[in-house]
């Protein structure tokens, strides 16, 4: 009985194998096709390549302007998550542990708001920005990614804040620290790891976006790098190793954030499903 | 649910402090005005501290969903805002288009169990520790995290005439397939490639909710001498009904909602429109098309199409989970 227990085990662990390997392969292949001169590419596409070579990435990065794209998307994205951060655990902790007339309407309000997909607000939104003369700028993109992401952050902070005990929070108080004193130097240290992990999903989210990028940076300057790949396979559509290297561009960051913080990332992915 | 629920700091620490205050200090007329001014402050606390949010929130979600519907009623073009009923609606389902995007709705709900039941199983044989589950966690989580323009860049050239893909086909005798050319097929590869990129997602969902059931039933059940579907249907099942109900909803928004950036870079909507997403159709209207009125008609029936799955959904789950 042991025995068939473990056997069927490993059988299947076999499909679940051929699974994972499927699930690296696409990331190997293109890695691999990085590498290759453009001649060996025509004549073996699947052969490991036979030096590793980065001048497709240096074609990429200067002549496919995917080194602007990178400081674009780095500087946007940079300025967005603290700002979703700021915002969200201010917000967070007041819905968490501060009675006050309306907290319940508002947070239902934040909830519902988490329900509305940008695809349902995205026309009105950009006439907005555009009235407001901000497509096409730095500040209308980061505020449209709070905007989109903000909803997320509250509800991931608000349910981290809710599990600090309140007598940490009323020892405070009763030393005469307000409101402003108690978030400053108890939620925000305390909050750090939640804070962490999901600031790195809010970054994973704006790194990877492309619909809210394409609409509010129409000119070809100021592209995302995601925007930027998808206007490198023109350019580059006879090149397909340089055109693989610029993916490769966009994906090393993201992959370099999932090695050193998967836990975190796993982490806020549950929490929202857990407490929810 | 994270809930402001227990109560009030507000009152009863400012109560803490007036039964302290007059003992030390000289001046109590002074003393009481800056309490007062503080407790004035204090109140305003929470609001200030939720101002910023709320005002982004209002100006650039609330407002523009108001907005949309509005902008929904009036004209196009020549007729730009001037109300024109209901015509927007009339024209948007008189459009083929339209009609392939939510007939490829109705594909992606039926098709919503098999990406539900997908990492499920995966999540389960994970629990169960099957030989390397740690790698498994880590490896099958790993396309979650890319960029739907990253993987569908891939895609197309893991897909492509000459890719890998055929060659695989070519070297089992198979005929090469045209993935992405062909409208029977490209729809079901665009939905596969999105289940590839997402599963990781629901996995790690599915794994957090294992490690809230109760083990000690396993074990009976095990010891009562029960086999692994056994256990997987009369355990496991019932007692992950939230995060399953959880899945299928999330899962469901995904499929309506994320999309876009592979339908954008795979197929652009192609073959013959067989492939168009109301999001899609959105897009289109609004940044090709110049119909941004027609548009947000799309998004206002994109929402109430994700309203009545989202509920109907877990009213159907509900009654599934009492009747078990």
């Amino acid at each position: 009985m042991m025995r068939g227990v473990r056997t069927s085990r490993w059988l299947i662990a076999i499909p679940m194998t051929v699974l994972a390997l499927a699930t690296i392969y696409p990331m190997l292949f293109t890695t691999n096709v990085a590498m290759k001169t453009q001649r060996e590419y025509i004549l073996d596409r699947f052969s490991p390549s036979r030096s590793v070579q980065w001048d497709n990435v240096t074609t990429a990065w200067t002549n496919g302007g995917m080194a602007q794209y990178f400081i674009n998307s780095l500087v946007v994205v940079g300025v967005a998550v603290v700002l979703l951060l700021l915002l969200g655990s201010m917000a967070g902790f007041a819905l968490s542990h501060i009675r006050f007339r309306g907290s319940r309407a508002l947070f239902l309000g934040c909830l519902a708001a988490l329900f509305v997909p940008f695809q349902v607000i995205m026309v009105p939104l950009v006439r907005t920005m555009a009235d407001a003369g901000l497509v096409d700028t730095y500040p209308g993109l980061v505020l449209a990614y709070v905007a989109q992401f903000l909803p997320f952050t509250i509800y991931l902070m608000a349910s981290y804040y809710s599990g600090v005990p309140r007598e940490i929070i009323d020892a405070a108080r009763i030393d005469g620290s307000s409101f402003y004193g108690v978030y400053r130097r108890i939620m925000v240290p305390l909050g750090v790891p939640a804070l962490l992990s999901t600031g790195i999903l809010d970054a994973l989210f704006c790194w990877n976006d492309v619909l809210i990028a394409l609409l509010m940076m129409p000119s070809p300057e100021h592209r995302t790098l995601m925007v930027g790949v998808t206007s490198l396979r023109g350019q580059y559509s006879n090149d397909i190793p340089a055109f693989s290297a610029g993916v490769l561009i966009a994906a090393v960051p993201v992959l370099l954030v999932y090695l050193i913080f998967q836990r975190q990332i796993a982490d806020a992915v549950t929490a929202g499903a857990t407490k929810g | 649910v994270p809930f402001p629920g227990s109560p009030p700091s507000v009152r009863s620490a400012c109560a803490g402090r007036t039964e302290g205050a007059p003992a030390s200090t000289p001046s109590p007329v002074k003393q009481a005005a800056t309490r007062r001014r503080r407790i004035g402050r204090e109140h305003l606390a929470p609001y200030v501290l939720l101002a910023p949010a709320v005002l982004v929130l209002v100006l650039l979600r609330l407002w523009p969903l108001l907005l949309g519907v509005n902008f929904s009623l009036t004209g196009d073009g020549e007729r730009n805002g001037t109300p024109v009923g209901l015509s927007n609606y009339v024209e948007l389902f008189r459009d083929p288009l339209f009609g392939t995007a939510l007939r490829n709705v109705a594909l992606l709900v039926l098709l919503l169990p098999v990406a539900v039941a997908i990492p499920g199983l995966l999540a389960t044989f994970i629990f169960l520790r099957v030989p390397g589950h740690r790698f498994f966690r880590s490896v099958y989580f790993f396309p979650a995290v890319l960029s739907p323009v990253i993987v569908g860049t891939i895609f197309n050239l893991l897909l492509g005439a000459d890719g890998p893909l055929n060659a695989a086909f070519e070297a089992i005798g198979l005929p090469p397939v045209d993935w992405l050319g062909e409208e029977e097929v490209a729809i079901f590869v665009v939905v596969a490639v999105h289940v590839w990129a997402t599963f990781g997602m629901s996995l790690v969902v599915f794994l957090s909710g294992f490690a809230t059931l109760d083990t000690n039933l396993l074990d009976a059940a095990r010891s009562d001498g029960a086999s692994t579907p056994q256990v997987i249907w009369h355990v496991i099942i019932p007692g992950l009904s939230r995060t399953i109900q959880f899945v299928f909803v999330t899962t469901m928004i995904g499929m309506l909602t994320s999309m876009f950036g592979l339908l954008f870079v795979m197929t652009a909507g192609g073959p013959g429109g067989s492939t168009y997403l109301p999001e899609y159709y959105i897009w289109i209207q609004q940044g090709q098309m110049n119909r941004p009125a027609l548009a947000s008609a799309a998004s206002t029936v994109l929402f109430l199409v994700m309203l009545v799955v989202g509920l109907a959904q877990i009213a159907l789950l509900r009654r599934g989970m009492r009747e078990e």
